[in-house]
């Protein structure tokens, strides 16, 4: 998994390194799009009018993740005339429940967002979504980075395709920790120095989705990352291979997890905060950092936002713990987000076209990386126009020495991350102690 | 018409489709609900096995979770009927005595929550109560409270009382347009009478008022613990039952178990149980709150 994913690495320096001067040819307009397609395409003109109800978890369609989506739907109905694509966008919580609700009642949705892991395992023991062939996405056109399938596949079927690569930073704004004269943390210990020193001033240290839950887990992750320098010892321990009350190295991340809560690291309503109350605090500069994925590589160029803060916002690699065996290198790294068929579609072979068109690499990928909303889970082309937080997220996944593969809270059943999600949120609220916390866990490991 | 009320397959035209509608969308879902509920399933159309009691052992003797949202909801009623309900008795009656625009005014003022969404609502009530900016707490430091500021929906310690203070002032507007109908369906002259008979403030609206309410306080209570079993929309969008499981609640509970935790058999044996208190709450409260309707 991890092999898979250092390569991935390297095909992904050479593939950006490569096609800048293959795209330097070609210019970024939507032309060359329209002629690079046209060639994969069969030709519309004729074809009966077809409607596609496509899903998707990105509700903001001006800006972001969401404009990119909007950009090869729009990409696609144009050189498509006979399409006509109905959206539907929900934000994340109320995505996946609607979802699943779709599921139950066998909705014919042509083309859905999924999550990998947990939530996609349990689309695909419903029949929801169809079996892809991966050899068919194996070539030049989706430039898919290897290793970027595990959470998409399933008894060694592949299910969906990842849409980026996501990865657990720590957003930072700058301005704020020079003005304050507080050290940017490279560990744990200044980390939380550096969290009572803004709470002394009377600014949120960082902001987190307390709300949401999984941010806790990933939190968690990281920690035992950092102190046992072991990417799959909490995969292992979810999948029953370790045990989590046992090994020292969760004891050590467990008591590290008790320190952020209890010197108040988290902004004072973490655990009301939903994602965009989280989000909020730290856009309007009330927060200093925020706990979050690679996936928010927009917010630098998001015209809504501050000023101020695009010109501040910057990225932290997750610090090292003092005496631990990982190293600032090692990332919690994982495909999460993707696009999937789905098995009740009126449309199969349209949404076929569709979808193969939304992943190839000069549609989706090439779109949410030019508009810096994200970083994809194709190669990609560096076009020049790269903003520094994108220099930055960039730079934390190339530089990378070994990568997680899955979020641990994704890795067993969908029952294992409610209850782990909820016994975080428990600890969290002061509700249980370390020694607790990690007999819960074996428990639900052991239960799932 | 007489005819026509004699003819059978007349009868059964008018009735048949009420019926119809009633086993389609009400009996219909209730059965599935119990077949699942014995299954161990992920969402209908998923393989399935049948466990037959499992679900339900597991929920009554091993989940403390279940108890603990049945508890929270059970205390949110109690909350309703012992300080939500004589509130609002007291704030009808005054709007009956008051009169005039004054009346039309206030009616209107204490009905604005009930017709605000509950997304507006709970957002309201989050910002309100934030630690960070919160006017709530920027109200306590300014009288020199400061000392008591508080997380107060994110601190497991305070967030079931803040949770329940907001469920009940939101459904406070409905409690007094019910209270207040009653109010005014009391003929006048009764108050005339007795007030020539030497009644006066208080002892006339505990002689009079309440014994003439009473249908509607026996309907408002059981309409209150319904309510409270069923709370489910502010809970999930301003705590999600959090922090920990301090403001659980059981429909919120049935939800994420369903959705979030992919345990659809389980989920379904909730709602079994779920309607089977419900049911029981309303035996209780009528049985309770019986007593032989007044008349005047």
């Amino acid at each position: 998994m991890n092999k898979g994913l250092l390569s991935g690495r390297n095909a992904l320096l050479a593939g950006a390194l490569a096609a800048t001067a293959v795209l330097s040819a070609c210019g970024n307009d939507n032309s060359s799009n329209q002629a690079a397609s046209e060639g994969n395409n069969t030709p519309a003109a004729g074809g009966d009018q077809v409607t596609l109800r496509v899903f998707s978890n990105l509700p903001d369609r001006k800006s972001g993740q969401g404009l990119a989506e909007q950009m090869v739907i729009d990409n696609y109905t144009k050189e498509n005339p006979n399409v006509k694509i109905e959206l539907e966008t929900l934000a994340e919580e109320p995505f996946k429940n609607k979802l699943k609700a779709y599921m139950a009642s066998n909705e014919p949705i042509d083309v859905t967002m999924v999550h990998g892991g947990a939530e996609l395992n349990t689309l695909v023991q419903a029949g929801y979504v169809k079996e892809l062939d991966p050899a068919e996405y194996a070539g030049e056109e989706f430039s898919f980075l290897p290793g970027v399938y595990t959470s998409f596949t399933f008894n060694d079927k592949l299910y969906g395709l990842p849409r980026n690569s996501d990865y657990e930073v720590i957003y930072y704004n700058k301005r704020l920790f020079e003005e304050n004269n507080i050290k940017v943390p490279t560990t744990y210990a200044e980390l939380i120095e550096a969290g009572k020193q803004f709470r002394a001033k009377g600014i949120e240290p960082m902001s987190i989705n307390g709300k949401d839950l999984w941010s806790f887990g990933a939190f968690f992750q990281d920690l035992v990352i950092r102190v046992g320098g072991d990417q799959n010892l909490m995969l292992d321990a979810v999948a029953k291979k370790k045990d989590f009350t046992t090994d020292d190295t969760f004891k050590k991340a467990a008591e590290l997890l008790g320190e952020a809560r209890d010197s108040g690291l988290f902004q004072a309503s973490y655990m009301t905060s939903d994602y965009g109350a989280s989000q909020n605090l730290f856009t309007q500069e009330r927060a200093a950092m925020w706990y979050m994925g690679s996936w928010e590589a927009g917010m630098a160029t998001n015209e809504n936002l501050p000023q101020t803060f695009r010109d501040n916002v910057a990225v932290l690699k997750f610090p090292v713990v003092e005496g631990g065996k990982g190293k600032d290198t090692d990332l919690l790294a994982w495909n999460g987000g993707g696009y999937s068929l789905v098995n009740s579609s009126k449309h199969p072979e349209e949404a076929k076209k569709f979808f193969d068109y939304l992943m190839s690499a000069n549609q989706w990928a090439k779109s949410v990386w030019d508009i810096g909303a994200a970083v994809p889970a194709q190669t990609y082309q560096l076009n020049g126009n790269e903003s520094s937080l994108q220099k930055e997220l960039t730079e934390v996944l190339t530089g990378a020495t070994s990568t997680a593969g899955s979020l641990g809270l994704d890795y067993g059943t969908p029952k294992f991350k409610d209850d782990a999600q909820n016994l975080f949120g428990k600890f969290f609220a002061g509700g249980s102690t370390t020694e607790q916390l990690l007999s819960d866990l074996q428990s639900a490991a052991a239960s799932q | 018409m007489h005819k026509v009320l004699n003819n059978k397959l007349a009868i059964f035209l008018f009735v048949f489709p009420g019926i119809l509608l009633f086993a389609l969308t009400f009996l219909a879902p209730i059965i599935l609900s119990g077949y699942y509920s014995f299954r161990d399933t992920l969402a209908p159309g998923t393989n399935s096995t049948f466990i037959g009691l499992g679900n339900y052992t597991e929920l009554l003797f091993h989940d403390s979770r279940f108890w603990l949202s049945l508890r929270n909801a059970v205390l949110l009623g109690l909350g309703f009927i012992i300080i939500q309900h004589p509130i609002a008795i007291f704030f009808a009656v005054m709007l009956d005595r008051i009169g005039g625009k004054a009346e039309k005014w206030f009616r209107t003022i204490f009905f604005i929550p009930s017709v605000i969404s509950v997304v507006v609502i709970s957002k309201m009530w989050l910002s309100l109560l934030d630690p960070t900016f919160g006017v709530f707490n920027k109200l306590l430091d300014s009288v020199g409270l400061g000392a008591l500021k508080h997380a107060w929906l994110g601190d497991s310690s305070t967030a079931l009382v803040s949770m329940l203070v907001i469920l009940i002032w939101a459904g406070f507007g409905w409690g007094l347009l019910f209270y207040y109908a009653g109010v005014k369906g009391i003929p006048e002259d009764l108050y005339e009478a007795a007030s020539l008979d030497g009644a006066s403030g208080f002892k006339l609206h505990l002689r009079i008022t309440v014994p003439l309410l009473m249908p509607v306080i026996t309907v408002q209570i059981t309409l209150a613990m319904i309510t409270a079993l069923k709370q489910m929309e502010m809970v999930f969008l301003t705590t999600n039952g959090g922090p920990g499981d301090s403001t659980q609640f059981l429909a919120v509970y049935l939800y994420n178990k369903a959705f979030s935790a992919s345990q659809y058999g389980y989920a379904n044996a909730i709602s079994i149980l779920f309607i089977a208190v419900c049911l029981l709450f309303t035996y209780l409260s009528n049985k309770l709150t019986r007593s032989d309707a007044t008349e005047y």
